[in-house]
């Protein structure tokens, strides 16, 4: 079997490795760097930056764990930067050894789909190679969207690329989209001492999240002075000498150093050659796939963020071992009910499954567990007692249905929930499990417990 | 125990009243209650805020209460002092921990709240 993957991002390249791991003779083309959007440009670099923000927020809080600090605290954005590309560098290192290792050949170069089996690569030097193959996987990802009004220039007007290249922290800093990305980038910079304005269209922040949930981030925001305006959009932006002057949709003016607009983002779909080959797409230009991740042409799959669905890189990961068995011989479909989702915010965020409204709008009467962590004694001795974990479950089965965390650690303790959920567990068997103490774990323990109203660390209600 | 001068909502707040102007805050007991006072969410200037309903938000180390308003009207001005150090409200709760003034609507409302020793009781009473 010979395969060809368009794009080597974390969907492409799980795939190759998978369908190499099961023998495929497996081609991947990449125009950029192996690894795509979520090493280079989003998930790794994003985190590698919060990591040297969460460093500068302990060090500034010193004093509350009785730690005298004696001179000047600085962050040096350049080589906040510098660590972040060796991080990434190292990394992409890393998925070259791997390709080497499995023999998994790459392309580097601007792959477009000719025909079912062709792929036509115009590479680095301005030649053009024809690579065949039995089956091709589609997995060319996303990019940060603009809008007219806020065009980027990659100096003034910037997207969540650009960001992650300023060796200068910013006076001040307006963020357009108070999402994922546009409010882990607030914390980031508000940290190193940028003054952050939000402007978000809808209600609330992160609004795709739990209600509550996204309301405790909102006062988090305002902890740290970070201004969130919602229900504004940015209307029009003039650049002027002291900066950019955004007017806002009700007559206000925000004036700030640099625009990061983080709207959304487009799939790249363009370009790649799928109208040549027939292949069928949706509404918003997504690649429409079945569960085996098959599009309507014989031998081509797509994965990942061309499909659509979550812009999640384990999502694509997983689209892309799905793929990869299909094509290997071995079937499978993509489960979608299990998959946790982490927001880098400070605090975190975590999810899985439903939230309270979806699982009301699927007419699923189910019990809600809550427990703070600041009822909890670990979180009290690591000095983090922020946020709340909500687990809800089924009320006629107890079956675990969701669960939403705010705080420390969010995204690693989530997990705990996914495992629960994915083996079709009651809230009754999380609260039954014994947990270390002390640990942040024991707060899905007593969300679970309160589920069912037994959690020991509450007040009688 | 409860200053004389004040009047007291059951939710544990009190109002001071000077002409238009009343100024609100937690009781000793409702900070007692909470802990270490480690933030409060204040109310905008110029915001509405109607009696019996959250205008702020206290969080404390045990847990996280809304500060239920004892007067309806405008805000006047914020105890900003707090933003960096709620503490305040833990130490000094009915002078220099005060939240908010408020323009009073409605000055009659006043008149529905508890005195001191119709607080006194309440607070004897949920302390049982």
């Amino acid at each position: 079997m010979r395969l060809a993957i368009l794009g080597a991002g974390p969907g492409g390249y799980v795939a190759a490795i998978r369908a190499a791991q099961l023998g495929a003779q497996v081609t991947i083309i990449e125009q950029d760097e192996v690894g795509g959007t979520c090493l280079n440009w989003g998930c790794i670099p994003t985190k590698t930056l919060k990591a040297s923000a969460d460093a500068l927020a302990t060090v500034k809080g010193l004093g509350d764990y009785g730690i005298e600090l004696h001179g000047n605290i600085v962050p040096d954005l350049s080589r906040m930067i510098d660590r972040k590309n060796k991080v990434v560098s190292t990394l992409v290192k890393g998925i070259k050894g791997l390709f080497t290792s499995w023999g998994i050949v790459v392309k580097n170069g601007r792959g477009t789909l000719q025909a079912p089996g062709e792929i036509s690569v115009v590479l680095k030097d301005g030649s053009t190679e024809i690579v065949t193959a039995d089956s091709i996987i589609i997995a060319t990802g996303s990019r940060p969207s603009d809008i007219p009004t806020l065009p980027f220039d990659g100096k003034h007007v910037i997207s969540s690329t650009e960001a992650l290249e300023i060796r200068d922290i910013p006076g001040s800093l307006l963020v357009v989209g108070a999402g994922v990305i546009g409010c882990e980038f607030a914390c980031i910079f508000r940290e190193l001492g940028s003054e952050v304005t939000i402007v978000e269209a809808l209600p609330h922040a992160v609004a795709t999240e739990d209600g509550e949930i996204s309301l405790i981030l909102e006062k988090e925001l305002k902890k740290k002075k970070i201004k969130l305006i919602t229900g504004k959009t940015v209307e029009k932006i003039g650049i002027q000498e002291d900066g950019v002057h955004a007017l806002l949709s009700d007559g206000k003016e925000v004036v700030a150093e640099k625009v990061l607009v983080s709207i959304g983002r487009t799939l790249n779909t363009d370009g790649i050659g799928i109208e040549k080959l027939g292949i069928l797409t949706g509404t918003r230009g997504e690649i429409l796939v079945n569960e085996r991740m098959q599009t309507n042409v014989t031998g081509v799959y797509a994965i990942g963020d061309v499909t659509g669905r979550m812009l999640l890189a384990h999502k694509a990961s997983a689209e892309g071992i799905v793929a990869a068995k299909n094509i290997m011989g071995i079937p499978c479909s993509m489960d979608y009910q299990v998959i946790p989702a982490a927001i880098f915010t400070s605090p975190e965020i975590a999810s899985v499954g439903l939230r309270e409204e979806q699982a009301e709008d699927q007419g699923i009467t189910f019990r809600k567990g809550l427990f703070p962590f600041r009822a909890l004694g670990k979180a009290h001795a690591m000095g983090e007692i922020t946020g709340i974990v909500k687990i809800l479950s089924d009320a006629s089965t107890d079956r675990i249905i969701g669960a939403h965390i705010i705080g420390t650690h969010a995204a690693d303790l989530i997990h705990e929930a996914a495992v629960a959920m994915k083996a079709g567990l009651k809230a009754r068997d999380l609260a039954e499990m014994i947990h270390a103490h002390p640990t942040l774990s024991e707060a899905l323990m007593e969300a679970a417990e309160d589920v069912n109203g037994e959690a020991i660390h509450l007040p009688k209600k | 125990m409860h200053p004389q001068d004040l009047r007291y909502h059951k939710e544990h707040t009190w109002v001071r009243v000077s002409g238009k102007k009343g100024t609100i805050g937690i009781t000793d007991y409702a900070q007692d209650a909470l802990g270490d006072i480690v933030y409060i969410d204040l109310p905008e200037v110029d915001a509405a805020v109607e009696a019996n309903t959250e205008v702020s938000e206290i969080e404390s180390t045990k847990s996280t209460s809304s500060v239920i308003s004892p007067v309806s009207g405008r805000v006047l001005e914020v105890n900003e002092e707090l933003s960096e150090t709620p503490e305040i409200i833990n130490e000094d709760p009915y002078e220099r921990g005060w939240i908010a003034v408020i323009e009073l609507e409605n000055p009659s409302e006043v008149d529905d709240l508890l005195d001191a020793s119709e607080y006194g009781k309440l607070v004897d009473e949920e302390s049982k």
